[in-house]
């Protein structure tokens, strides 16, 4: 890795006149494995290096990419960017950033099996398996797409107040979207895994059986599936539910750059205003974090990209807002330090706001035990459609595989009950958490040019009370 | 000396006879100008060069890029490509790429030099400003530059090389946090972009959505803003890909010839269109582009092909490689004759942005998605009052089925919801299904 270039850029746009400089140099290299209909379609192997580079000139922010690294290129392109930032600087914001500690340190996530060590033959060969156990099954599978990934990124961070950060991160990752076909129905099921580490988090996926679990779970939905009931009728839902719904309407309503606008023609702002801090928005007992230390999390990082070191965030405690994602710069609007939520998905992006780990934190409970109060109710194991408004307020789950619940006993399947619901409502309907935290991955939209990073989000199993079904 | 290099590694893989190699060179550079609160929160300027590989050696197929753009990295890159391809498996739907040489036709208005020249923090001031006199009282949105050059090598005799321009303004106009507006125009060449238009525009639709009302669930006939439509067409687009036909992620499997919406809907994919954002004179494998009708008065008449999956069905690349999955590059369609749509509405809504479409099941075509910015509920033929708080949540063809009327004027719609560029008028769509949170 040349970081020489890093600190050639932050020299010489210092020179220029830069009062803030972070270089950024990113080297990555990924493979990627992708199977439609049980054949091998095209593998990729690619090895991508690039400097990023964010100053503040005039009080003007302005960030300029490369993947031409030599100093001239560089030279060249600061020169550009310099002149578009000073005449921005007319119409500008006025930007400052929070005071933070400097940092100096190497650190990487250590992989039990090194994807370096396997051949693209075994990583295949366990797309294959899958499509071999589907097929045994019998089960009529019109549609199958999988995708396998591994990757490794080492990341320099270096800023002209000192802050020089090397970290290395490998990631694992697959996708699947399978469709069921049963007499003339169809029935789709999509999700993603991911993680921070090595060739052990794949395997213990068990991508075949998993495959075999949904295709199974889809069949007998088509099969023996039944309308939902309609009127005023509880939830269970299961942690893959929980999961996007901490991510969509608390993650994404807490961060702070939509509250202050910067968002809004792109991803939309937030319903939740400065003002809202520490007002009750949930029961009492939903806990939720923003946690990028979790290790082996698909959003894990020691640091931020702006050199902030990362901690837990508790961005709803006892159902009360109590903390917003932030970077330096939300954090100086808001008078307040950054919480290390700045992340840039490749060296040519800005960084920005973003989620890492979040969670609902587990409860008391056992997940059956969610069961044995519901007199009539719907346990949604998980969900296909899903949508949010761009203010985070007004939300849609459908289930895929979900079951009736009648007095307190799991029933019969039912066909995609809908749960459409305003957040305040979604968080205060809640009265039992279980205690069987699953972390799901996914890769988070944000930004122009569109960041989709990645992130886990996850929980327990959560129980809602007296939920509208039209 | 990049284009010495492709044409480098593309005799040195010949040598070691593989049996496809296409070669795409591409430099951009980017300008791009982030506004909010009616300020410039940063610029952003970037530049690339990529050289992408794929390559088939016995239908194994690999793709890499090249890092370093010197003989001695690409020497390791094709030893690495050949290592690489003998230790997966071939795909034995793979029939190959066009055999070249080919003539191209210029498609117009796709460069323009004088994009280069101009200072895009202008081109903002000048936009925020007319939606601010226009009595909105925050904006925010983008403007951005790009200038690209491609440059494509086969080894089937294709060697072309294309230049392009492109200009992408976004503006969201608020009088309150609920009261906004937001309108896109989009140009390959400086003539044709017309910032006040959208400024002016965004800042109409966020005054009128002054004090939204709760919407209320049911059937309504709607109206579908040029951006809103975009959507839903761009979420279609991508389903008349043979690609994701096969994979079922496509609600037209089984449809061809068949009807599968409103007489009314003429659809096309044009990668020859003037001005079009993604014109382009080649694909990806170096076929000449061409203007496909996808639907015909309502009646599905083609999937889009390269020319591998073109062999195996027996048909003929309708040239959107994609050199494994073909994909849209402009989707077009054909004017109506109304001049204002609202009038033609007793019981309806305006929707003018949505965003978050997402499906329960691509077979079927069952989605929703979330209107933003002013929505308006009409009552005989005039906006009654601004609505909020619903949602669109129906089957992708019963919409297209249920297509009463389009509007005279087209836009060129490209978005941060709009992946394939769309030129298209407004739609009125009957009996579309709203829900809204209980």
């Amino acid at each position: 890795m040349e970081k020489d270039l890093a600190d050639f850029a932050i020299e010489y746009l210092q020179k220029l006149g830069a009062s803030y400089v972070e270089a950024r140099l990113d080297e990555y290299s990924g493979n990627s494995f992708v199977m439609k209909n049980g054949i091998p379609q095209i593998s990729s192997f690619d090895n991508v290096s690039g400097l990023g580079v964010r100053f503040i000139i005039n009080k003007t922010l302005g960030f300029l990419s490369t993947n031409e690294l030599q100093k001239e290129k560089i030279k060249s392109i600061i020169e550009k960017s310099i002149k578009t930032t000073k005449s921005a600087s007319k119409l500008n914001e006025k930007i400052s950033f929070s005071s933070e500690p400097i940092y100096k340190e190497n650190y990487e996530v250590k992989q039990k099996i090194n994807i370096l060590d396997l051949s693209p033959e075994e990583k295949l060969k366990i797309l294959f398996e899958a499509h071999k156990l589907l097929k045994e099954s019998k089960i009529k599978i019109p549609g199958s797409f999988f995708s396998l990934g591994d990757n490794i990124t080492t990341e320099y961070i270096a800023t002209s107040e000192g802050t020089r950060i090397t970290a290395t991160i490998p990631r694992v990752d697959f996708m699947y979207y399978i469709t069921i076909q049963e007499n003339n129905k169809t029935s789709q099921r999509y999700w993603d895994y991911g993680a921070s580490g090595g060739f052990e988090f794949v395997n213990s996926w068990n991508i075949p059986q998993l495959l075999l679990n949904e295709a199974k779970a889809c069949q007998n939905n088509l099969k023996k599936g039944k309308k939902c009931p309609k009127g005023n009728i509880d939830f269970v839902v299961a942690p893959q539910v929980t999961a996007i719904m901490v991510h969509e309407s608390v993650g994404h309503p807490y961060e702070a750059d939509r509250i202050l606008g910067r968002e809004a023609a792109q991803a939309g702002e937030s319903f939740v205003t400065n003002k809202m801090l520490n007002t009750t928005i949930g029961s009492k007992i939903v806990n939720v974090v923003d946690d990028p230390t979790i290790e082996n999390g698909y959003g894990f990082y020691k640091y931020d990209n702006e050199g902030v070191k990362a901690r837990r965030k508790y961005l709803m405690k006892n159902g009360i807002i109590n903390e917003f994602l932030h970077n330096r710069q939300t954090a100086a609007e808001m008078g307040t330090n950054s919480n290390g939520s700045s992340r840039a998905v490749d060296y040519d992006k800005e960084p920005i706001v973003r989620m890492s780990n979040t969670i609902l934190l587990n409860g008391d409970y056992k997940e059956q035990e969610l069961f044995e109060d519901v007199k009539l109710g719907i346990y949604v194991k998980n969900f296909m459609e899903w949508n949010i408004d761009d203010k985070r307020f007004n939300q849609k789950y459908v289930g895929a595989e979900s079951f009736l619940i009648k007095n307190g006993k799991i029933q019969y399947p039912i066909v995609n009950p809908v749960i459409e619901i305003t957040t305040p409502k979604l968080w205060s309907s809640i009265d039992a958490i279980a205690n069987n935290t699953e972390y799901h991955a996914g890769n988070c939209g944000k930004g122009e040019p569109m960041q989709a990073i990645p992130v886990w989000f996850g929980g327990p199993s959560m129980r809602l009370r007296n939920i509208k079904v039209l | 000396m990049s284009q010495e290099l492709a044409r480098y590694l593309l005799e040195k893989l010949k040598k070691e006879n593989v049996d496809d190699v296409v070669i795409s060179l591409s430099s951009l550079d980017n300008t791009l100008i982030k506004f909010y609160n009616n300020k410039i929160a940063t610029t952003k300027t970037w530049n690339s060069k990529d050289l992408g590989i794929f390559v088939s050696i016995k239908k194994r197929l690999v793709s890499t890029s090249l890092k370093t753009f010197t003989k001695e990295a690409a020497d390791s890159t094709v030893k690495k490509i050949l290592a690489f391809s003998k230790t997966i498996l071939p795909n034995e739907e793979y029939n190959g790429i066009a055999q070249g040489p080919f003539k191209y036709k210029d498609v117009q208005e796709t460069y323009d030099k004088k994009v280069l020249d101009i200072d895009p923090v202008d081109y903002v001031q000048k936009g925020i400003n007319i939606a601010l006199e226009n009595n909105t009282k925050r904006t925010a949105g983008l403007f951005e530059t790009s200038v690209a050059d491609v440059y494509l090598l086969t080894s089937n005799n294709v060697e072309v090389q294309e230049k392009g321009t492109d200009l992408y303004y976004s503006i969201r106009a608020l009088v309150n946090k609920e009261e906004s507006g937001h309108i896109v125009s989009n140009s390959r060449v400086l003539s044709k972009l017309n910032i006040e238009k959208a400024s002016k525009k965004a800042a109409y639709i966020a005054n009128l959505a002054k004090n939204p009302q709760h919407g209320l669930p049911g059937k309504y006939d709607v109206v579908f803003d040029h951006l809103s439509f975009a959507n839903i067409i761009d979420n279609l687009g991508y389903q008349f890909s043979i690609y994701n036909v096969e994979s079922r992620l496509s609600c037209l499997n089984n449809k061809l010839n068949k009807k599968i919406a409103s007489s009314k809907l003429n659809l096309y994919d044009d990668a020859t269109l003037p001005n079009g954002i993604n014109s382009i004179s080649f694909d990806s494998e170096g076929v000449p582009t061409q203007k496909n009708t996808l639907i015909k008065n309502g009646v599905l008449k083609t999937y889009l092909h390269n020319t591998s999956t073109a062999k195996k069905y027996k048909t003929k690349t309708t040239a959107n490689a994609g050199l494994v999955a073909p994909h849209p590059f402009n989707l077009v369609i054909d004017p109506g004759r109304s001049k204002d749509l609202i009038s033609e509405v007793k019981n309806g809504i305006y929707i003018t942005n949505v965003w978050y479409t997402r499906f329960q099941n691509h077979d079927t075509g069952q989605f929703s998605t979330i209107p933003r910015d002013g929505i308006f509920y009409i009552k005989n033929g005039k906006i009654d009052h601004p609505i909020k708080d619903i949602r669109v949540s129906d089957n992708i063809l019963n919409l297209m089925k249920n297509i009463k009327s389009l509007s005279k004027d087209q836009e060129q719609i490209r978005s941060w919801e709009v992946d394939t560029p769309c030129f298209l008028p407004q739609a009125l769509i009957k009996n579309v299904n709203i829900t809204k949170s209980q």
